[in-house]
């Protein structure tokens, strides 16, 4: 796939992962890996870039005696997944009339 | 690999950035690694599994701002053998002169893009605003009784009024296009400072 159609898609699964609640780093990956190949190092960069767009908060807890960061998404996260989601019901309209032009 | 020689390699690798931007990857590293071996993994799988410090250098130098980028080329010096400095100072004329050259012909692109869309528009105003112009020579032309030539006049201008509105549309996307044009170009000098495991 595109190197930056993926990138603008993993942004958006980054954020659906920590939609319900708060996720920290590795359970992101867990979460996002059955359906799109990520990596740690491509994760970082994401994360780093959403906190900058103030799409997710970032805060430091314990956990078994070592810092764990967990990621909350913000009121401006909601919203992208919800354009994101209204972006492609046009791209779906689009691809179920190519699929059926198919006679 | 063990977690500490991975965390190490990276500090180095990310050599002249920030202490803050530093201390923020390796302790995102060193999480990742240790949930990782929570969950069952053994250090040296744990280690692997976050690929390596390359990949991770090159992903965070990939998303740095170029001022930033430019910063730490510059700074991420080892200390110069005497000998390499004076050959620096001796060779200075060349290689100054040569980064000179590079730099201008850096700027010459960009000035090559604009001037063109800039010519685009200079050609699309002036002949939209012919039928203006010649509206005012027509009108001279009247006051010294010659009607004939004043009809022509206006016509000529009508006809470029009629072109330079045609040619509008052609400007917008010239400047789209150069606009494009210089932001790949900016891409590419950007990763002129970074090395190709960055991507991916």
């Amino acid at each position: 796939m595109d190197i930056q159609i993926k990138r603008g898609l993993l942004d958006v699964c980054v954020l659906a992962a920590i939609k319900s609640e708060d996720s920290y780093g590795y359970q992101i990956i867990k979460d996002i890996k059955p359906y799109v190949e990520i990596s740690e190092s491509t994760l970082y960069p994401i994360l780093r870039r959403l906190e900058e767009s103030r799409l997710l908060t970032v805060r430091t807890a314990e956990h078994n005696g070592r810092l764990r960061k967990y990621y909350r998404i913000t009121p401006l996260g909601l919203r992208r997944i919800e354009d994101f989601k209204e972006e492609w019901k046009e791209i779906l309209s689009i691809y179920q009339f190519i699929s059926k032009e198919e006679k | 690999m063990t977690k500490s020689d991975f965390l190490n390699e990276l500090k180095s690798r990310l050599n002249g950035f920030s202490q803050k931007d530093i201390d923020e990857s390796l302790a995102y590293y060193n999480e990742m690694i240790d949930d990782r071996m929570e969950d069952g993994a053994s250090e040296e799988e744990a280690v692997a599994a976050v690929g390596t410090p390359a990949q991770a250098a090159g992903q965070i130098l990939a998303e740095m701002p170029l001022s930033k980028l430019l910063k730490v080329k510059l700074s991420s010096g080892k200390k110069l053998p005497t000998w390499a400095i004076v050959l620096l100072a001796i060779g200075s004329p060349i290689w100054i002169s040569l980064i000179a050259a590079a730099v201008s012909i850096v700027i010459s692109l960009f000035a090559v893009i604009w001037s063109v869309i800039i010519s685009f528009w200079a050609v699309a105003v002036s002949f939209t605003l012919s039928p203006l112009i010649s509206l005012g020579g027509f009108i001279f032309a009247i006051a010294q009784g010659n009607l004939g030539g004043g009809l022509a006049l206006l016509g000529c201008g009508c006809i470029l009024g009629g072109l330079g509105i045609l040619f509008l549309k052609p400007c917008v996307y010239a400047i789209k296009g150069g606009w494009w044009l210089s932001k790949k170009l900016f891409l590419a000098i950007k990763y002129c400072f970074i090395r190709k495991e960055a991507i991916q």
